[in-house]
């Protein structure tokens, strides 16, 4: 508000005397605007330096990992800025594979099988429904296509990244059923014109014009996506030492984050929803469960997963195992959201003959989206910061750390000196994807922990 | 007190009132918390009692069908045209049989002496004799088993029971396809929880089961599988953790659980205090650029944090950034040993865990803030109540009402908090007897023994520990809560 | 009859017997543990094992990276799945001796081991009067690195504080571990060893550090403590602006780079008019007890091969490892060695490290800390005393 020149006034009116008067405001309030404005810069004096001391350890660690380790020697020397600006670390940890050319090559071929597969998709979609043909032969249909664009790919992915044809049989059937599966399902979903029960719901939208093209450059993307795993599998690439521990990471992180999640909403949705003896029993037992601490349990979960053969070179399997085997434990967050969508929904739905599976799936899913997120989010985050567990699995198995154990050795013991700006460099590259992802998803971790706290 | 006077009462002489009386009434709770107890302990012997009475009586009335599934399971439901059942029973059963008689009993009968046969040298190779380890593991997951196996026989034959009566009263039985019809429907929590279940089971409760036991036997780095046995010692670990003198493992212990709820309790309430002090300047009125600030604090979250404590508890070393630079400005002429000293290295602990844990908690007060209507505030400054007055009498009632189990579980996690003590300073500086640290909390002196001392049975014991203190505060707090709350003051 | 009988079994006989001796040897999977920085050279070196002996050549012998600090706790926690040769240091073999985890030399082998190594090379692997390990190297020692432009007479420490003060510069030695900490306990006159069985329990503890020698070398850590260019640290790489560093050979790579043309080392120097002295440690190669004879016999080869004296020789060829080998040790390129020469200086006024209690170490660190932390400045000699007392008396409760 601008400070007006003419002095404020209060208008009181004196009844007993019928007078309309005109009193000056005490000085008090005229300058409560100086005294805001002061208040108001203390604050923004106290956020800046915040912000700089909570930025300054990121800013140098970035600084730091530019510092190569050939020409500027030292771990945490005592200047800030590195003399020459040089790329050595990065360099180091893309050492004797072949990433960026491998990328490249994946990326264009991922492209192409991709548009094909849509457009096929597409197509053959939209004339089988039309037709309205019965379900198995659209899917029958939709599989085969797939299934071809995956060997197209398969051969070409061969081919390109100088692998030499039927040199692995296993992974290539691996994607095979997964390019096809994931292709029919994306095709059901995004090409689907028909679903009574989505369309008996209140509130619900018809389509526009425009929803045709946006499912289309979704599916398309997603076929890219599911195109480059493939190729993972298919024609893997020459990996450094880095690499592979941030590719065991990576694929540790996504099967827990898939499997988590399908547990946790599992279990949530059942101590939610469902009533059923034992529900109360359960529910006191991870409580207490939940007071032993989690390292109590190290030795005995070690020798259990080395009789499953789960350790040292099987350390990522059995890594992802002790994750989601007990994620059930982790429920209330979930609990508490399912506990706000109301009653009526459910028994509407069952009126209408639908069975709780239906419920639960065709219902409750969808509604559940803030919440799925924001579990598929932790799940996907925890295994990136994980040491403990991760190094003991492992067993000294160097080809079955993950990114943790790795960068953790490189700083703290002993045999590696001068590691310390790899350790920036490799830090560098694991953090920018990771707080790139969760400031993408920000709203649904506010909405997770404040709706769990908030209710208590 | 009668109410009129208690109403009379200003609030922090209210406090004090509740707080009297809570420990007044302890030693009642408690009487009851006991009776209770013996009362509980009563019916399930008492069920018991009734579910063996119920087994003759169902032998009695029983037709063959039923009787033959005393011996074989399933039969009787098979007899009866539910073949799903029937089959899933026989198949358990036949499982049961198969592993009491190769692995299981072997194990059992071994449970009581976790082994005697001593491994020997036969010229210079080894043949290992017992496996202690394994004797308890496989000894524990058997007693499991049989557990499993009498509540799944007594299922059955209460089933049995069930069928007999539904088919003598004229109503038809459900067939199996009726049985996995239901898997989808009224059976659906089985479903949903089955895999749940069995993971928590075999990967938390066995393992759990099985450190307890560990804690009484003497299963440490002099009593090795598979070269040494250990055995059972019964109380000894529990008296050496709690025995008294200086120089021993009960100082210690004294000593870290001390220091575990103290940097529990700062941890939890100055990262929450500030965090709302936070949550409250950057939500004020005329305050620009609300999401920047919000977002650069919140970035700290997303970065894990083996990367960031890393990089920080480098910084404080002693030839750290901070010391050098302190030092070039001629502030300090000595390094600050801040991983050195006791007192310094816990302070610097609980400092960078406010670097840490404000942005959590500002985002959570920032999103409970905006909850509260903002009329309670206009209202208020009409009244002509200043900042504080509004903060104390509105934002805080409000905030420690919503965030009361918040603050529960954030303390809980802080005890157990294991990354940030890790991390910055191992737990050193060490000089406590057992290999314990002056920053360690009981879960980072557990993680030494178990992975560095290889003294299982200590860290079993201080596993339990951290249980007992957790269930006591968790039991506490709980009953403190509705009593310090109220809800009329509230309102 | 009897004859042709008698003949058929003395063929039979014949033949078993050389089957059986061409079936020596051994065929299968072998692991082995060594430093991140010896993997490459390991390998090298079981190539040549497997030329140099036909029946294990078709052995398949995988080597991983696992550092010697981390070897022993892996080892112990699950022999099974652990090395069948792993490298690990002196400090570690009570704790394995104890758990069963390493298993004897074979006997053949152990007379040579005694003959061809250094005498604390051989008293490291003895637990009792058995060998538990082959020796590999002898330079788990420290001595002193220094800036020749900066430092110009390393014989006193006060001398070499002066140095360092004058150019604003710090020397670095780590006192609050209780490896380094002995260089003045030690070299005051002060005894802390324990004894121990041949099952790897110590027995007794012999310490006088509560003595007028004890009391000399404390005093002479807290004047050190108190230098302005003192820094608590032994980690060339991480150092910032050192001039003189107590350190040891697997730094000498990152000295030499530091120094430049300045790069020099010599043994511990004086203070307080006595000479410090510390301990000599050594590396050493185990063997896991094994369940089988022919895979046993082929681990012992394998490590009695790795640690003969021309693999040590080839391995400080390639990562400056100073051998423990006596002949290896008088080879013109070991003496050449300046680092190695400074070790090998300061290793005569070592006692070799042996066996001790886990707790040894944290209670020494607590020690060293509080000489950081300044908690002595000022004090007189009887607070000094108690504080030493405490130190033996706590000592001697770790035995027995």
């Amino acid at each position: 508000m601008a400070d007006k020149k003419i002095p404020e006034v209060d208008i009181i009116v004196d009844e007993k005397a019928g007078v309309i008067k005109e009193v000056e405001q005490p000085k008090k309030l005229r300058s409560k605007k100086g005294h805001e404005r002061r208040v108001n810069g203390t604050i923004y004096t106290v956020l800046t330096i915040m912000s700089i001391v909570w930025l300054v350890p990121f800013v140098f660690l970035v600084l730091q990992s530019f510092r190569s380790y050939k020409l500027e020697k030292g771990g945490m020397v005592d200047y800030l800025i590195p003399k020459t600006f040089s790329l050595d670390n990065y360099a180091f940890l893309f050492e004797g594979s072949n990433f960026f050319s491998w990328c490249g090559k994946a990326m264009l071929l991922a492209a192409a099988v991709a548009l094909a597969a849509t457009l096929l998709t597409h197509f053959l979609g939209r004339s089988l429904d039309r037709a309205d043909a019965s379900r198995g032969k659209t899917t029958l249909t939709l599989g085969a296509a797939m299934a071809v664009c995956y060997a197209a790919l398969a051969i070409a992915a061969g081919a390109v990244h100088g692998q030499a044809l039927g040199q692995r049989l296993v992974p290539a059937l691996l994607g095979l059923v997964l390019f096809t599966a994931a292709g029919v399902i994306f095709a059901r979903i995004y090409l689907k014109q028909d679903d009574k029960l989505l369309r008996s719901l209140p509130g619900y939208v018809a389509e526009d014009k425009h929803e045709g093209a946006k499912k289309v450059a979704t599916l398309a993307a997603e076929l890219w996506a599911l195109a480059l795993l493939c190729q993972c599998i298919v024609a893997p690439m020459q990996a450094s030492q880095y690499i592979r521990w941030y590719g065991n990471t990576l694929t540790i992180a996504l099967f827990t984050a898939v499997i988590q999640t399908v547990i946790v909403l599992s279990v949530s949705y059942a101590l939610s929803r469902l009533r059923f003896r034992g529900r109360k029993l359960i529910m006191n037992t991870v409580l207490v469960l939940g007071l032993f601490p989690g390292f109590l349990t190290m030795i005995t979960l070690y020798f259990l997963l080395k009789q499953m053969g789960l350790t040292q070179a099987g350390a990522v399997p059995g890594l992802i195992l002790i994750y989601c085997a007990s994620s059930g434990m982790g429920y209330y967050i979930s609990k508490g959201f399912f506990d706000t969508i109301p009653k009526s929904l459910d028994e509407s739905a069952r009126i209408d003959g639908a069975t709780r599976f239906q419920v639960f799936l065709k219902i409750i899913m969808p509604l559940a989206k803030p919440i799925v997120i924001y579990t598929v989010l932790m799940a996907f985050m925890a295994p990136w910061g994980d040491y403990v567990f991760a190094s003991y699995v492992a067993f000294g198995h160097q080809e079955g750390y993950n990114v943790a154990v790795g960068l953790y050795n490189w700083v703290n013991t002993n045999d590696f000196q001068n590691y310390f700006t790899r350790f920036c460099a490799g830090g560098v590259l694991v953090a920018v994807p990771i707080t790139a992802l969760f400031m993408a998803l920000q709203k649904y971790y506010v909405e997770g922990v404040t709706g769990g706290a908030v209710k208590g | 007190m009668v109410d009129l006077d208690y109403l009379k009462l200003s609030k922090p002489q209210k406090m004090l009132h509740d707080l009297g009386q809570f420990f007044a009434r302890l030693p009642g709770r408690i009487g009851g918390g006991l009776k209770g107890l013996a009362l509980a302990v009563g019916r399930c012997l008492k069920g018991l009692g009734l579910s063996i009475a119920d087994l003759f009586t169902t032998f009695k009335n029983g037709d063959w069908k039923t009787r033959l599934s005393y011996l074989v399971m399933g039969s009787g439901s098979m007899a009866r045209g539910q073949w799903g059942r029937g089959l899933l029973f026989f198949l358990f059963q036949t499982v049961f049989n198969l592993y009491m008689v190769n692995f299981g009993i072997g194990y059992l009968s071994k449970l009581n002496t976790l082994g005697v046969v001593e491994t020997y040298k036969e010229g210079r190779k080894t043949v290992y004799g017992d496996n202690s380890f394994l004797i308890l593991l496989y000894g524990v997951l058997t007693l499991f088993f049989v557990a499993a196996f009498i509540y799944t026989w007594r299922v059955n034959i209460k089933q049995n029971k069930i069928s007999q009566q539904l088919l003598a009263s004229g109503h038809k039985l459900k067939s199996t396809k009726d049985d996995l019809a239901s898997l989808a429907d009224s059976q659906f929590h089985k479903t949903l929880l089955a895999l749940p279940t069995l993971g928590v089971f075999v990967f938390t409760i066995l393992p759990i089961f099985f450190m307890i036991l560990v804690a009484f036997t003497n299963f440490d780095y002099n009593h090795q599988p598979p070269a040494k046995l250990f055995t059972w010692v019964g109380l000894e670990n529990f008296r050496t953790l709690l025995s008294s003198g200086t120089a021993s493992y009960g100082d210690t212990f004294r000593q870290v659980l001390f220091w575990t709820l103290v940097w529990a309790f700062f941890a939890t309430f100055l990262n929450y205090f500030l965090g709302m002090l936070v949550a409250i300047m950057i939500n004020k009125k005329g305050i620009r650029l609300k999401k920047v600030w919000r977002t650069i604090l919140v970035m700290t979250i997303a970065i894990p944090q083996f990367v960031s404590l890393l990089y920080v508890s480098k910084m404080f070393a002693a030839d750290g950034l901070i010391n050098t630079y302190l030092m070039k400005w001629h502030w300090i002429s000595q390094p600050i040993p801040f991983w050195t000293d006791p007192g310094w290295a816990r302070f610097t602990i609980i400092l960078i865990n406010i670097w840490i844990g404000i942005p959590y908690l500002m985002l959570i007060a920032t999103g409970i803030l905006m909850n509260i209507p903002a009329d309670l505030y206009e209202s208020a400054r009409i009244d002509g109540a200043n900042a504080m007055q509004m903060y104390g009498k509105i934002t805080l009632p409000y905030m420690l009402f919503v965030t009361g189990p918040y603050l529960l579980t954030s303390f809980t996690g802080n005890i157990n908090n294991f990354n940030v003590i890790f991390l910055l300073s191992q737990g050193k500086p060490m000089g406590l007897a057992g290999n314990a640290g002056y920053t360690d909390l009981l879960i980072t002196w557990l993680y030494r023994m178990t992975v560095t001392d290889t003294n299982y049975k200590i860290a079993a014991v201080i596993g339990i520990m951290v249980f007992v203190v957790l269930a006591v505060i968790n039991l506490v707090v709980y009953n403190l809560i509705p009593s310090v709350k109220n809800e009329e003051d509230f309102q | 009859m009897k004859k042709i009988l008698s003949l058929v079994l003395a063929v039979a006989l014949v033949l078993t017997l050389s089957c059986a001796a061409l079936a020596e040897g051994y065929s299968g999977d072998l692991k082995v543990w060594v430093a991140d920085a010896a993997v490459d050279f390991t390998n090298q070196q079981i190539e040549a094992f497997k030329a140099a002996n036909p029946e294990f050549a078709d052995m398949t012998v995988s080597v991983e990276a696992v550092g010697e600090g981390d070897a022993a706790s892996k080892v112990i926690t699950d022999v099974d799945a652990a090395a069948d040769i792993f490298g690990f240091a002196q400090d570690q073999l009570a704790r394995m001796v104890a758990a069963g985890a390493v298993e004897i030399v074979e006997p053949a082998n152990a007379e040579v081991v005694k003959a061809e190594n250094d005498a604390g090379a051989v008293a490291a692997v003895t637990m009792g009067d058995e060998l538990y390990a082959y020796p590999l190297t002898s330079d788990n020692g420290y001595f002193l690195y220094y800036d020749k432009s900066v430092v110009t007479d390393p014989s006193t420490l006060e001398g070499i504080l002066a140095d360092c003060e004058a150019a604003g510069k710090s020397f670095y030695m780590e006192i609050n571990s209780g490896w380094y900490q002995t260089a003045f306990f030690f070299g005051a006159g002060c005894t802390l060893t324990y004894e121990s069985d041949n099952d790897g329990n110590l027995t007794a503890c012999n310490v006088d550090y509560a003595s007028e020698n004890g009391l000399k070398a404390l005093k002479s850590m807290i004047a050190l403590a108190n230098s302005p260019a003192f820094v608590n640290g032994s980690s060339i790489s991480n150092a910032t602006n050192v001039a003189a560093i107590v350190d040891g050979t697997w730094d000498t790579e990152a000295a030499k780079e530091l120094f430049g043309d300045n790069y020099a080392a010599a043994k511990l120097p004086t203070v307080d008019g006595y000479q410090m002295s510390g301990f000599g440690g050594f590396k050493m190669l185990g063997v896991k007890p094994q369940e089988d004879e022919a895979k046993l016999a082929a681990c012992d080869a394998l490590a009695a091969w790795l640690s003969s004296g021309d693999v040590q020789l080839a391995r400080y060829e390639v990562l400056g490892w100073g051998p423990s080998n006596l002949a290896a040790q008088q080879s013109d390129a070991v003496k050449a060695d300046v680092a190695l020469s400074a070790l090998a200086d300061q290793l005569q006024y070592t006692i070799p490290q042996g066996q001790y209690p886990g707790d040894y170490w944290s209670l020494a660190t607590g020690l060293g800390d509080n000489i950081i932390g300044h908690k002595y400045d000022g004090a007189d000699d009887e607070a000094l005393m108690t504080a030493l007392t405490e130190f033996q008396d706590t000592c001697i409760s770790y035995a027995g």
